[in-house]
Protein backbone atom coordinates (compact mmCIF):
# COMPACT_ATOMS: atom_id res chain seq x y z
CA UNK A 1 0.00 0.00 0.00
CA UNK A 2 1.73 3.39 -1.13
CA UNK A 3 1.70 5.89 1.33
CA UNK A 4 -0.66 8.24 -0.44
CA UNK A 5 -3.77 5.09 0.09
CA UNK A 6 -2.39 4.87 3.29
CA UNK A 7 -3.13 8.55 4.23
CA UNK A 8 -6.59 8.30 2.30
CA UNK A 9 -7.65 4.98 4.55
CA UNK A 10 -7.05 7.02 7.65
CA UNK A 11 -8.87 10.02 6.42
CA UNK A 12 -11.56 7.90 5.89
CA UNK A 13 -11.72 6.62 9.36
CA UNK A 14 -14.46 8.02 11.83
CA UNK A 15 -14.45 7.69 15.13
CA UNK A 16 -17.62 8.62 16.52
CA UNK A 17 -18.51 9.19 20.49
CA UNK A 18 -20.68 6.79 21.99
CA UNK A 19 -24.47 7.67 23.30
CA UNK A 20 -23.60 7.67 27.13
CA UNK A 21 -20.33 9.89 26.22
CA UNK A 22 -22.22 12.50 24.56
CA UNK A 23 -24.94 12.57 27.56
CA UNK A 24 -22.35 12.45 30.06
CA UNK A 25 -20.55 15.65 28.37
CA UNK A 26 -24.11 17.18 27.69
CA UNK A 27 -24.85 17.42 30.99
CA UNK A 28 -21.58 18.91 31.96
CA UNK A 29 -22.42 21.51 29.56
CA UNK A 30 -25.38 22.21 30.35
CA UNK A 31 -24.13 23.29 33.93
CA UNK A 32 -21.99 25.83 31.90
CA UNK A 33 -22.82 29.78 33.17
CA UNK A 34 -23.64 32.31 30.77
CA UNK A 35 -20.13 33.31 29.06
CA UNK A 36 -19.72 37.12 31.24
CA UNK A 37 -17.69 40.02 29.15
CA UNK A 38 -14.36 39.09 28.53
CA UNK A 39 -11.71 40.70 29.19
CA UNK A 40 -9.15 41.21 26.68
CA UNK A 41 -5.99 43.51 26.55
CA UNK A 42 -6.94 44.92 23.46
CA UNK A 43 -10.38 46.35 25.46
CA UNK A 44 -8.24 47.45 28.34
CA UNK A 45 -5.90 49.15 26.22
CA UNK A 46 -8.58 50.92 24.02
CA UNK A 47 -9.38 52.84 27.70
CA UNK A 48 -6.23 52.78 29.31
CA UNK A 49 -4.30 54.22 26.61
CA UNK A 50 -6.66 57.30 26.37
CA UNK A 51 -6.83 57.63 29.68
CA UNK A 52 -2.98 57.61 30.24
CA UNK A 53 -2.37 60.11 27.12
CA UNK A 54 -4.88 62.88 29.32
CA UNK A 55 -3.22 62.98 32.58
CA UNK A 56 0.02 62.84 30.89
CA UNK A 57 -0.59 65.79 28.79
CA UNK A 58 -2.60 67.04 31.68
CA UNK A 59 0.52 67.15 34.01
CA UNK A 60 2.75 68.38 31.12
CA UNK A 61 0.92 71.55 30.36
CA UNK A 62 -0.77 72.28 33.40
CA UNK A 63 2.41 72.26 35.36
CA UNK A 64 3.40 76.16 35.25
CA UNK A 65 6.97 76.65 33.44
CA UNK A 66 9.74 77.02 35.57
CA UNK A 67 11.11 80.29 33.86
CA UNK A 68 7.41 81.68 35.09
CA UNK A 69 7.84 80.86 38.63
CA UNK A 70 11.40 82.04 38.49
CA UNK A 71 10.89 85.21 36.88
CA UNK A 72 10.71 87.79 39.84
CA UNK A 73 13.43 86.28 42.20
CA UNK A 74 16.67 87.92 40.91
CA UNK A 75 14.25 91.56 40.93
CA UNK A 76 13.40 90.46 44.53
CA UNK A 77 16.58 88.95 45.71
CA UNK A 78 18.37 92.23 44.46
CA UNK A 79 15.96 94.40 46.31
CA UNK A 80 16.27 92.54 49.48
CA UNK A 81 20.16 92.76 49.07
CA UNK A 82 19.80 96.29 48.79
CA UNK A 83 17.57 97.12 51.63
CA UNK A 84 19.93 95.45 53.58
CA UNK A 85 22.68 97.22 52.56
CA UNK A 86 20.49 100.39 53.64
CA UNK A 87 18.78 99.52 56.77
CA UNK A 88 21.36 100.47 59.15
CA UNK A 89 21.79 104.60 57.22
CA UNK A 90 19.26 106.42 55.44
CA UNK A 91 19.23 105.95 51.92
CA UNK A 92 20.26 109.14 49.06
CA UNK A 93 17.62 109.31 46.60
CA UNK A 94 20.25 107.42 44.47
CA UNK A 95 20.29 104.57 46.32
CA UNK A 96 23.79 105.29 47.83
CA UNK A 97 24.30 105.28 51.75
CA UNK A 98 24.66 109.09 52.75
CA UNK A 99 26.20 109.47 56.02
CA UNK A 100 26.38 113.02 57.21
CA UNK A 101 30.03 114.52 57.66
CA UNK A 102 30.27 117.95 59.09
CA UNK A 103 32.69 120.08 57.45
CA UNK A 104 32.72 121.96 60.93
CA UNK A 105 34.78 118.97 62.49
CA UNK A 106 37.81 117.16 60.85
CA UNK A 107 37.01 113.62 59.67
CA UNK A 108 38.17 111.09 57.65
CA UNK A 109 35.65 109.11 55.61
CA UNK A 110 36.19 106.23 53.86
CA UNK A 111 34.04 104.71 51.38
CA UNK A 112 33.79 101.37 49.36
CA UNK A 113 31.28 100.87 46.70
CA UNK A 114 30.53 98.11 44.57
CA UNK A 115 28.77 98.56 40.99
CA UNK A 116 27.60 95.86 38.67
CA UNK A 117 27.95 97.30 35.11
CA UNK A 118 27.56 96.19 31.40
CA UNK A 119 30.78 98.17 30.51
CA UNK A 120 33.24 98.27 32.23
CA UNK A 121 36.12 100.48 30.47
CA UNK A 122 33.01 103.20 29.74
CA UNK A 123 32.30 103.13 33.86
CA UNK A 124 35.86 103.54 34.86
CA UNK A 125 36.44 106.67 32.21
CA UNK A 126 32.56 108.11 33.91
CA UNK A 127 34.11 107.21 37.39
CA UNK A 128 37.23 109.43 36.91
CA UNK A 129 35.65 112.44 35.04
CA UNK A 130 32.73 112.21 38.08
CA UNK A 131 35.92 112.34 40.39
CA UNK A 132 37.59 114.82 38.49
CA UNK A 133 34.60 116.91 38.16
CA UNK A 134 34.61 117.34 42.20
CA UNK A 135 37.77 118.30 42.26
CA UNK A 136 39.26 114.91 43.06
CA UNK A 137 41.57 112.64 41.01
CA UNK A 138 41.84 108.69 40.87
CA UNK A 139 44.86 107.65 42.95
CA UNK A 140 44.86 103.95 41.47
CA UNK A 141 42.94 102.40 38.45
CA UNK A 142 43.15 98.22 38.17
CA UNK A 143 40.66 97.25 35.33
CA UNK A 144 40.63 93.85 33.43
CA UNK A 145 38.49 92.90 30.47
CA UNK A 146 37.55 89.69 28.69
CA UNK A 147 35.25 89.06 25.85
CA UNK A 148 32.72 88.27 28.39
CA UNK A 149 33.32 89.86 31.80
CA UNK A 150 35.14 92.37 33.05
CA UNK A 151 36.59 94.18 36.42
CA UNK A 152 37.80 97.23 37.90
CA UNK A 153 39.05 98.57 41.25
CA UNK A 154 39.77 102.32 41.21
CA UNK A 155 40.79 104.17 44.27
CA UNK A 156 39.67 107.85 44.24
CA UNK A 157 40.31 111.27 46.27
CA UNK A 158 36.99 113.34 46.26
CA UNK A 159 36.70 116.95 48.44
CA UNK A 160 34.94 115.85 51.70
CA UNK A 161 32.92 118.66 50.97
CA UNK A 162 31.74 116.81 47.40
CA UNK A 163 31.62 113.20 48.84
CA UNK A 164 28.14 112.61 49.31
CA UNK A 165 26.93 114.09 45.92
CA UNK A 166 30.03 112.18 44.21
CA UNK A 167 28.95 108.90 45.28
CA UNK A 168 25.21 109.80 44.12
CA UNK A 169 26.86 110.42 40.71
CA UNK A 170 28.86 107.27 41.00
CA UNK A 171 25.89 105.13 41.98
CA UNK A 172 24.52 106.05 38.73
CA UNK A 173 27.22 104.42 37.08
CA UNK A 174 25.59 100.73 37.60
CA UNK A 175 24.28 98.57 40.14
CA UNK A 176 24.78 98.55 43.81
CA UNK A 177 25.97 95.55 44.96
CA UNK A 178 27.86 96.46 48.37
CA UNK A 179 28.84 99.64 50.09
CA UNK A 180 30.86 100.25 53.19
CA UNK A 181 31.23 103.86 54.70
CA UNK A 182 34.06 104.80 57.47
CA UNK A 183 34.44 107.90 59.14
CA UNK A 184 36.55 108.49 61.58
CA UNK A 185 36.21 111.62 63.67
CA UNK A 186 40.17 113.07 64.31
CA UNK A 187 38.72 116.48 65.99
CA UNK A 188 39.47 115.19 69.19
CA UNK A 189 42.77 114.65 68.36
CA UNK A 190 43.77 117.63 66.79
CA UNK A 191 42.43 119.73 69.53
CA UNK A 192 44.96 117.72 72.28
CA UNK A 193 47.72 118.36 69.51
CA UNK A 194 46.50 122.25 69.39
CA UNK A 195 46.49 122.59 73.49
CA UNK A 196 50.09 120.63 73.35
CA UNK A 197 51.59 123.35 71.06
CA UNK A 198 50.28 126.21 73.22
CA UNK A 199 51.76 124.95 76.12
CA UNK A 200 55.12 123.75 74.35
CA UNK A 201 54.84 127.33 72.95
CA UNK A 202 54.76 129.09 76.19
CA UNK A 203 57.07 126.74 77.98
CA UNK A 204 59.05 128.25 75.13
CA UNK A 205 58.75 132.01 75.87
CA UNK A 206 59.42 131.17 79.54
CA UNK A 207 62.70 129.73 78.53
CA UNK A 208 63.87 132.82 76.11
CA UNK A 209 62.87 134.95 78.85
CA UNK A 210 65.48 132.91 81.17
CA UNK A 211 68.00 132.70 78.42
CA UNK A 212 68.35 129.31 78.58
CA UNK A 213 70.85 126.78 77.19
CA UNK A 214 70.40 127.38 73.24
CA UNK A 215 70.41 123.08 72.45
CA UNK A 216 67.59 123.43 74.89
CA UNK A 217 65.44 126.13 72.92
CA UNK A 218 66.17 124.36 69.36
CA UNK A 219 65.25 120.91 70.78
CA UNK A 220 61.32 122.61 71.48
CA UNK A 221 61.65 124.48 69.00
CA UNK A 222 61.95 121.47 66.63
CA UNK A 223 59.29 119.47 68.80
CA UNK A 224 56.46 122.39 68.43
CA UNK A 225 57.32 122.24 64.63
CA UNK A 226 57.04 118.54 64.40
CA UNK A 227 53.50 118.50 65.97
CA UNK A 228 52.34 120.97 63.98
CA UNK A 229 53.41 119.58 60.68
CA UNK A 230 51.36 116.52 61.81
CA UNK A 231 48.42 118.06 62.58
CA UNK A 232 48.25 119.90 58.97
CA UNK A 233 48.96 116.56 57.68
CA UNK A 234 45.87 114.91 59.30
CA UNK A 235 44.26 118.09 58.07
CA UNK A 236 45.15 117.74 54.64
CA UNK A 237 44.19 114.06 54.33
CA UNK A 238 41.17 114.79 56.12
CA UNK A 239 39.98 117.51 53.34
CA UNK A 240 40.09 114.38 50.82
CA UNK A 241 37.49 111.39 51.18
CA UNK A 242 38.82 107.93 49.29
CA UNK A 243 36.81 106.30 48.09
CA UNK A 244 37.20 102.63 46.64
CA UNK A 245 35.33 101.75 43.77
CA UNK A 246 35.00 97.83 42.28
CA UNK A 247 33.40 97.78 39.30
CA UNK A 248 32.42 94.02 37.41
CA UNK A 249 30.00 93.35 34.82
CA UNK A 250 27.31 90.48 35.83
CA UNK A 251 28.53 86.63 36.21
CA UNK A 252 27.58 84.90 33.09
CA UNK A 253 26.01 82.49 35.35
CA UNK A 254 25.19 78.86 34.23
CA UNK A 255 21.89 79.13 36.37
CA UNK A 256 20.30 81.09 34.37
CA UNK A 257 20.18 78.59 31.30
CA UNK A 258 18.62 76.12 34.01
CA UNK A 259 15.77 78.90 34.55
CA UNK A 260 14.39 78.86 30.85
CA UNK A 261 13.00 75.37 31.19
CA UNK A 262 10.14 74.80 28.14
CA UNK A 263 7.33 73.22 29.22
CA UNK A 264 8.33 69.80 28.26
CA UNK A 265 11.32 70.10 30.57
CA UNK A 266 9.60 68.01 33.20
CA UNK A 267 8.79 65.39 30.54
CA UNK A 268 12.41 65.32 29.66
CA UNK A 269 13.89 64.64 33.35
CA UNK A 270 11.24 61.68 33.93
CA UNK A 271 12.57 60.38 31.16
CA UNK A 272 16.54 61.06 31.78
CA UNK A 273 15.53 59.39 35.60
CA UNK A 274 13.67 56.60 33.42
CA UNK A 275 16.48 56.20 31.82
CA UNK A 276 18.67 55.64 34.58
CA UNK A 277 16.31 53.33 36.39
CA UNK A 278 16.26 51.30 33.00
CA UNK A 279 20.01 51.08 33.29
CA UNK A 280 19.94 49.59 36.80
CA UNK A 281 16.80 47.42 35.51
CA UNK A 282 19.44 45.86 32.80
CA UNK A 283 21.99 45.62 35.00
CA UNK A 284 20.20 43.80 37.80
CA UNK A 285 17.41 42.03 35.35
CA UNK A 286 19.54 40.72 32.80
CA UNK A 287 21.38 38.37 34.73
CA UNK A 288 18.48 37.27 36.80
CA UNK A 289 16.42 37.33 33.24
CA UNK A 290 19.20 35.27 31.59
CA UNK A 291 19.73 32.28 34.72
CA UNK A 292 15.03 32.57 34.65
CA UNK A 293 15.47 31.69 31.20
CA UNK A 294 18.40 28.92 31.48
CA UNK A 295 15.99 27.27 34.74
CA UNK A 296 13.00 27.39 32.01
CA UNK A 297 15.03 25.80 29.35
CA UNK A 298 16.43 23.38 31.13
CA UNK A 299 13.21 22.16 33.11
CA UNK A 300 11.33 22.44 29.37
CA UNK A 301 13.88 20.07 28.17
CA UNK A 302 13.41 17.52 30.95
CA UNK A 303 9.70 17.70 30.55
CA UNK A 304 9.96 16.70 27.36
CA UNK A 305 12.27 13.54 27.36
CA UNK A 306 10.02 12.75 30.21
CA UNK A 307 7.38 13.19 27.91
CA UNK A 308 9.14 11.54 24.92
CA UNK A 309 9.54 8.58 27.07
CA UNK A 310 5.99 8.06 28.44
CA UNK A 311 4.96 8.11 25.00
CA UNK A 312 7.51 5.98 23.22
CA UNK A 313 5.57 2.66 24.66
CA UNK A 314 2.56 1.14 22.39
CA UNK B 1 -10.15 31.42 8.50
CA UNK B 2 -8.48 34.95 9.18
CA UNK B 3 -7.58 35.38 12.46
CA UNK B 4 -10.45 38.49 13.21
CA UNK B 5 -12.53 35.84 11.90
CA UNK B 6 -11.40 32.90 13.94
CA UNK B 7 -12.07 35.53 16.83
CA UNK B 8 -15.68 36.17 15.72
CA UNK B 9 -16.55 32.96 15.70
CA UNK B 10 -14.90 31.81 18.63
CA UNK B 11 -15.87 34.35 20.71
CA UNK B 12 -19.30 34.16 19.59
CA UNK B 13 -19.44 29.85 20.40
CA UNK B 14 -20.94 28.67 24.21
CA UNK B 15 -19.07 26.31 25.77
CA UNK B 16 -22.14 23.69 24.96
CA UNK B 17 -21.70 24.76 21.09
CA UNK B 18 -17.90 24.01 21.17
CA UNK B 19 -18.51 20.75 23.43
CA UNK B 20 -21.34 19.31 21.09
CA UNK B 21 -19.07 20.43 17.61
CA UNK B 22 -15.66 18.62 19.09
CA UNK B 23 -17.03 15.82 21.09
CA UNK B 24 -16.53 13.12 18.42
CA UNK B 25 -13.08 14.68 17.56
CA UNK B 26 -11.96 14.80 21.00
CA UNK B 27 -12.78 11.53 21.58
CA UNK B 28 -11.61 10.08 18.64
CA UNK B 29 -8.02 11.65 19.32
CA UNK B 30 -8.11 10.16 22.75
CA UNK B 31 -9.23 6.74 21.33
CA UNK B 32 -6.01 6.79 18.95
CA UNK B 33 -3.55 8.35 21.45
CA UNK B 34 -4.43 5.84 24.34
CA UNK B 35 -5.47 3.31 21.88
CA UNK B 36 -7.83 2.37 24.72
CA UNK B 37 -11.47 2.80 24.22
CA UNK B 38 -12.98 2.51 27.80
CA UNK B 39 -10.44 4.83 28.68
CA UNK B 40 -10.53 7.32 26.08
CA UNK B 41 -14.01 7.72 27.10
CA UNK B 42 -13.62 8.42 30.31
CA UNK B 43 -10.57 11.22 29.80
CA UNK B 44 -13.30 12.82 27.10
CA UNK B 45 -15.42 13.32 30.46
CA UNK B 46 -12.63 14.56 32.53
CA UNK B 47 -11.20 16.35 29.50
CA UNK B 48 -14.91 18.00 29.20
CA UNK B 49 -15.31 18.62 32.98
CA UNK B 50 -11.79 20.61 33.05
CA UNK B 51 -12.60 22.51 30.39
CA UNK B 52 -15.45 24.04 31.79
CA UNK B 53 -13.60 24.35 34.60
CA UNK B 54 -10.50 26.57 32.77
CA UNK B 55 -13.40 27.96 30.00
CA UNK B 56 -12.90 31.49 30.85
CA UNK B 57 -9.29 31.58 30.32
CA UNK B 58 -9.69 30.16 26.88
CA UNK B 59 -8.64 33.13 24.89
CA UNK B 60 -9.94 33.19 20.87
CA UNK B 61 -7.10 34.62 19.37
CA UNK B 62 -4.81 32.64 20.28
CA UNK B 63 -6.36 29.81 18.51
CA UNK B 64 -9.92 27.60 17.80
CA UNK B 65 -11.59 26.25 20.56
CA UNK B 66 -10.97 22.73 18.86
CA UNK B 67 -7.22 23.44 19.05
CA UNK B 68 -8.10 24.32 22.69
CA UNK B 69 -9.58 21.57 23.85
CA UNK B 70 -7.16 19.07 22.35
CA UNK B 71 -4.55 20.56 24.56
CA UNK B 72 -6.55 20.07 27.45
CA UNK B 73 -6.93 16.71 26.48
CA UNK B 74 -3.70 15.90 26.02
CA UNK B 75 -2.80 17.31 29.53
CA UNK B 76 -5.55 15.17 30.94
CA UNK B 77 -4.09 11.76 28.86
CA UNK B 78 -0.78 12.65 29.82
CA UNK B 79 -1.64 12.71 33.47
CA UNK B 80 -3.69 9.67 32.58
CA UNK B 81 -0.11 7.97 30.74
CA UNK B 82 1.45 8.83 34.26
CA UNK B 83 -0.80 7.24 36.29
CA UNK B 84 -1.15 4.21 34.27
CA UNK B 85 2.79 3.66 33.87
CA UNK B 86 2.61 3.88 37.84
CA UNK B 87 -0.65 1.02 38.36
CA UNK B 88 1.26 -1.19 35.38
CA UNK B 89 4.60 -1.42 37.04
CA UNK B 90 3.05 -2.25 40.45
CA UNK B 91 0.70 -4.96 38.87
CA UNK B 92 2.99 -6.39 36.40
CA UNK B 93 4.95 -7.69 39.24
CA UNK B 94 2.29 -9.53 40.14
CA UNK B 95 0.43 -10.94 36.97
CA UNK B 96 1.75 -9.08 32.88
CA UNK B 97 -1.69 -7.72 31.36
CA UNK B 98 -3.52 -9.51 29.07
CA UNK B 99 -4.01 -8.48 25.42
CA UNK B 100 -7.19 -6.97 24.52
CA UNK B 101 -8.93 -6.95 20.88
CA UNK B 102 -9.28 -3.25 19.97
CA UNK B 103 -10.39 -1.11 17.05
CA UNK B 104 -9.43 2.61 16.61
CA UNK B 105 -11.80 3.59 14.25
CA UNK B 106 -14.76 2.24 11.75
CA UNK B 107 -13.50 1.74 8.10
CA UNK B 108 -9.90 0.51 8.43
CA UNK B 109 -8.71 -2.25 7.09
CA UNK B 110 -7.61 -4.82 9.55
CA UNK B 111 -4.16 -4.69 8.43
CA UNK B 112 -3.90 -0.73 8.70
CA UNK B 113 -5.71 -1.31 12.52
CA UNK B 114 -2.91 -3.87 13.11
CA UNK B 115 0.11 -1.57 11.82
CA UNK B 116 -1.43 1.49 14.24
CA UNK B 117 -1.36 -0.53 17.18
CA UNK B 118 2.83 -1.20 16.08
CA UNK B 119 2.97 2.49 16.60
CA UNK B 120 3.79 3.77 19.54
CA UNK B 121 1.53 6.50 21.46
CA UNK B 122 3.79 9.76 20.30
CA UNK B 123 3.27 8.32 16.89
CA UNK B 124 -0.43 7.35 16.89
CA UNK B 125 -1.13 11.04 18.45
CA UNK B 126 1.01 12.99 15.25
CA UNK B 127 -1.16 10.66 12.69
CA UNK B 128 -4.41 11.06 14.78
CA UNK B 129 -3.99 14.83 14.85
CA UNK B 130 -2.35 15.05 11.17
CA UNK B 131 -4.34 12.62 9.25
CA UNK B 132 -7.37 11.59 11.19
CA UNK B 133 -8.66 15.12 12.53
CA UNK B 134 -7.11 17.20 9.10
CA UNK B 135 -4.86 19.93 11.56
CA UNK B 136 -2.41 21.63 9.76
CA UNK B 137 1.02 21.88 11.05
CA UNK B 138 1.09 24.85 13.11
CA UNK B 139 -2.12 23.74 14.84
CA UNK B 140 -0.64 20.17 15.70
CA UNK B 141 2.43 21.77 16.43
CA UNK B 142 0.64 23.89 19.07
CA UNK B 143 -0.83 20.94 20.79
CA UNK B 144 1.95 19.19 20.81
CA UNK B 145 4.54 21.83 22.52
CA UNK B 146 6.79 21.78 19.35
CA UNK B 147 7.99 23.51 15.84
CA UNK B 148 5.66 22.92 13.20
CA UNK B 149 8.91 21.32 11.16
CA UNK B 150 9.46 18.78 14.40
CA UNK B 151 5.77 17.98 13.54
CA UNK B 152 5.76 17.35 9.66
CA UNK B 153 9.17 15.02 10.48
CA UNK B 154 7.21 12.95 13.30
CA UNK B 155 4.32 12.42 11.31
CA UNK B 156 6.79 11.55 8.19
CA UNK B 157 8.33 9.06 10.29
CA UNK B 158 5.15 7.64 11.54
CA UNK B 159 3.99 7.23 8.32
CA UNK B 160 6.71 5.54 7.10
CA UNK B 161 6.78 3.49 10.15
CA UNK B 162 3.12 2.44 9.02
CA UNK B 163 4.07 1.57 5.87
CA UNK B 164 6.69 -0.93 6.69
CA UNK B 165 4.16 -2.67 9.15
CA UNK B 166 1.72 -2.84 5.90
CA UNK B 167 4.51 -4.34 3.93
CA UNK B 168 5.97 -6.88 6.03
CA UNK B 169 2.10 -7.96 6.63
CA UNK B 170 1.51 -8.17 2.89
Amino acid sequence: MSQRDLVAELRSAHVEAPDRLRQRVRLVAAAAPAPPRRFTWRRALVVAVPVVAAVAAAVVFARPASHEQQATPPTVRAAVEHGAAAQPRAASPSGALAVPSPLSRVQTVSETLSLRVRDVSGAVKRAVRVAMSFGGYATAVDAATTRTSGSADLTLKVPRAHVQAAIAELAQIGTIVAEHVDVTDRQAGLNATDRLIARLQKQLATLRAQNAPAAQIAALTQRIASLQRGEAATRRSAHYATIHLHLATPQPAAVHRSHHHGPLHGVAVALEWLGIGAVYALAIGVPVVLVLVLGWLAARLVRRRREDALLSRR
Amino acid sequence: MTNRRLVAYNEGMTFQQAAEAHLDDVYGYLVWFTSDRFAAEELTGTTFERALRLWDRFDPSRGSARTWLFQVARTVALDHFRSERRRLRREQLAAPPEAVEFRFADGLSPDVEAALGRLTAGEREVVALRVLLDLDAGAAARILGISPTNCTTRLNRALKKLEEALDVAA
